[in-house]
């Protein structure tokens, strides 16, 4: 051993040599792209490059793949699918932009323009399939199914959080508990008792299954403004207490603007998942009913999740209408991105 | 006798003593205001949500179990609050356990003659492949985006993008998509330009074999890809259909958890990092040694919330093609029988059963995890 050891002290040089050189070759150009290997070092500059290319080029394939189904949905709202002997085939060819579309000379002249199939689908889009109401009322329906509920929860989630982290009442833990319990619940599980419940109270034909029970504020929003409450100094409430405000006071005045960036996000989160809740209105509201909302609207127009058959001719008109429901919760979303995701963030760090 | 006096002169003392302190803490109740205060106004805020929950969650968890022993009809059963006042009278003419046994025994009338439970059971599990699919490409993505690079943000944001937009407009989409002319048949080379057919991703009712062939050739002209799915066996029964189904919860899901593990990788001990670092570790060891222990909490949180989310799985296979024992979560068991045949009390029995499924999952995953960290 100790000869092995004196020879690979003694001849360092042919140690380098034993590397054949197509090895030393490959060595250098690993080198070059930021690898290291036996025969050549990189530099970290060089590997840190290298690595953010590799990165960047990842990242832009998967931004990709996240975008171009949306891209696809618009490109297919403008497809001209008028003459129903090819219309399927155009919209469903479509890679980039259908080839005859709305902004062809022939619709210069229509109603819409080149906006045909949203025209068709404000205008007479459910009024061919149910003969009752067009999407106009749909798109309200919506509107009022998340604002509603959302504002006043929110602020019942608030008020409820604020109680939960701010002030000490007898039994405040159990009753805590208590309602976080609920979460282990599964909606879908006492489905059935709520669907005769609410049709008892005749709920459901009037959309009000939509607006009530989102009222009442919701657990995990509480839980949420909660947490971030307890990052908030007691000492602004006392100093509060002292100058004479009653609670009410201090919740109004105190808590719902500096809780304000916790509020906003939960809201908006909410304010998304009533927008896009098509289960709810689906389950709920009856098929033939006025009141049901936009997602439930545009499945109706399709065969399958609602009633009729509108798709064969003009599916282009039911693509329209997916925009429509899209474009909203993705307006808000790029308004509020940065307070959504430090909410989300927040999530997953607390956890 | 003189004992027994002093005893009882003792006891006056006490009493005594006892009366003059009942007093003194009377006297302390005005100063005690606030804490009524407190108790009052608490109470006050906390209402709302109270009354919600106990509504909306206990009191219809209550009914919904109650209402699992009866042959509760919606549609003509009158009103529920009277039929539950009266249980006694109206519990299931065939014993109190009827739905519940009925759901363990009923079998699907089709060609397959199997559980109908088992059958929806089994599809829901199946779309859970997807997550851990879901797990690892968005732990990569994380990884790439928690680099120190330029627009890190940017690609947080669009990455979430499909995640805010609404079911139905991403179903529509990808059904389209994946239609016989669609791209991704133009992707995969399953598209026949001739005749303007192609394979039938959303199809659950395949006659052809499943072989590469059957796939791909066409049958003088007209292409026998139309419907290439293994004849026989149930399980693989509209398994394209769930494929496309999976690939869309996918990427769907992806930027939720992206987030989340962004946000579990910017609270990893870097000091921990540079030590391996220092020692001679190289990036792969340390992710595994370093990175993922500390990741561990958030990997937990996102497997159970994700396979609570997964057992109840209803809007996609219904939108995609419909209700049925084929490609069906659990969901659509409750709705179809409870809600559009409306017999609630099956559906209620139905739901009990999901409700004890989805409880057992979630204790084992906490049970598995306690162990771990023994």
């Amino acid at each position: 051993m100790a000869n092995a050891e004196n020879i690979v002290e003694t001849t360092p040089v042919q140690q380098e040599e034993e590397y054949s050189s197509f090895r030393y070759a490959m060595g250098a150009i690993l080198a070059f792209f930021g690898i290291s290997s036996k025969t050549h070092r990189a530099s970290k500059k060089r590997a840190k490059f290298v690595g953010d290319v590799f990165t960047y080029i990842v990242l832009l394939f998967g931004t990709f793949l996240m975008v171009y189904p949306f891209w696809w949905m618009v490109a297919a709202s403008f497809a001209d699918t008028t003459d129903g002997a090819s219309a399927t085939q155009v919209i469903r060819s479509i890679v980039w932009w259908p080839e005859r579309s709305t902004f062809d000379s022939s619709f210069s002249g229509k109603a819409g323009g080149a906006f045909w199939n949203y025209y068709l689908f404000f205008t007479d889009g459910l009024t061919v399939v149910n003969g009752k109401f067009t999407f106009w009322r749909a798109l309200l329906n919506n509107l009022l199914y998340s604002i509603v509920p959302v504002v006043v929860g929110v602020i019942t989630s608030a008020s409820a959080a604020f109680s939960f982290a701010k002030i000490n009442w007898i039994g405040r833990n159990a009753v805590f508990y208590f309602l976080l319990a609920a979460i282990m619940v599964p909606g879908p599980s006492i489905m059935t008792a709520q669907y005769a419940m609410y049709k008892n109270l005749n709920w459901q034909t009037n959309g009000l299954v939509l607006i009530i029970p989102g009222m009442f504020g919701s657990i995990m929003t509480a839980f949420f403004i909660r947490q971030f409450l307890f990052g908030l100094p007691t000492s602004i409430i006392e100093a509060a207490k002292i100058d004479g405000a009653g609670y009410f006071r201090i919740f109004c005045g105190f808590i719902l603007p500096l809780a304000m960036p916790a509020i906003m996000a939960q809201g908006l989160l909410s304010f998304m998942g009533c927008w896009n809740n098509y289960m709810g209105s689906y389950i709920m509201i009856p098929d033939t009913s006025s009141a049901v909302n936009l997602p439930h609207a545009i499945a109706k127009m399709d065969g399958y999740g609602g009633g009729g058959r509108y798709a064969s001719i003009n599916y282009a008109a039911v693509i329209a209408g997916s925009v429509i429901c899209v474009i909203p919760v993705m307006i808000l979303f790029a308004c509020f991105q940065k307070l959504i995701i430090g909410s989300l963030m927040l999530t997953g760090s607390k956890e | 006798m003189e004992d027994s006096i002093a005893v009882n002169e003792a006891v006056a003392g006490e009493e005594a003593a006892a009366v003059e302190a009942v007093p003194k803490k009377k006297e302390k109740k005005p100063i005690n205001q606030a804490k009524l205060q407190d108790n009052l106004w608490g109470w006050i805020f906390c209402i709302p949500l109270i009354v919600g929950t106990v509504w909306f969650v206990y009191i219809c968890l209550v009914l919904a179990f109650l209402l699992s022993f009866t042959n509760y009809q919606v549609i003509n059963g009158g009103d529920m609050f009277a039929y539950i006042a009266k249980m006694g009278e109206h519990i299931h003419p065939n014993g109190a356990f009827y739905w519940y046994s009925y759901a363990f025994n009923n079998m699907t009338q089709t060609q397959y003659p199997m559980n109908e439970l088992g059958a929806y059971l089994f599809n829901t599990v199946f779309y859970m492949i997807g997550i851990p699919i879901g797990m690892i490409l968005s732990m990569f993505f994380a990884v790439c985006m928690s680099r120190d690079i330029k627009g890190g943000n940017v690609f947080r944001v669009l990455y979430y993008l499909p995640c805010v937009a609404s079911t139905i407009s991403v179903v529509y989409t990808f059904k389209l998509m994946f239609s016989q002319q669609g791209v991704m048949n133009g992707i995969l080379g399953l598209k026949d330009f001739d005749n303007g057919g192609g394979f039938q991703w959303i199809n659950i009712n395949g006659t052809t074999d499943l072989t590469w062939n059957n796939l791909i050739t066409k049958n003088g002209g007209t292409p026998t890809s139309a419907s290439a799915f293994m004849n026989d066996p149930y399980w693989c029964q509209g398994i394209f259909t769930k494929l496309v189904i999976i690939i869309m919860s996918v990427w769907k899901g992806l930027g939720g958890t992206i987030i989340l593990y962004i946000a579990g990788l910017s609270g990893v001990n870097a000091a921990t990092k540079e030590a391996a670092q220092i020692d001679g570790a190289n990036g792969w060891t340390i992710f595994w040694k370093v990175t993922m222990p500390d990741l561990y909490p958030v990997i937990f949180y996102n497997i159970v919330t994700s396979v609570i989310g997964g057992m109840q799985i209803y809007a996609e296979p219904t939108l995609f093609i419909g209700e049925q024992y084929i490609t069906s979560g659990y969901v659509s068991l409750i709705q179809t029988n409870g809600i559009k045949a409306g017999k609630s009390s099956q559906g209620a029995a139905y739901g009990m059963i999901l409700a004890v499924i989805i409880f057992v999952l979630t204790m084992f995953q906490f049970w598995l995890d306690s162990r771990n960290k023994d």
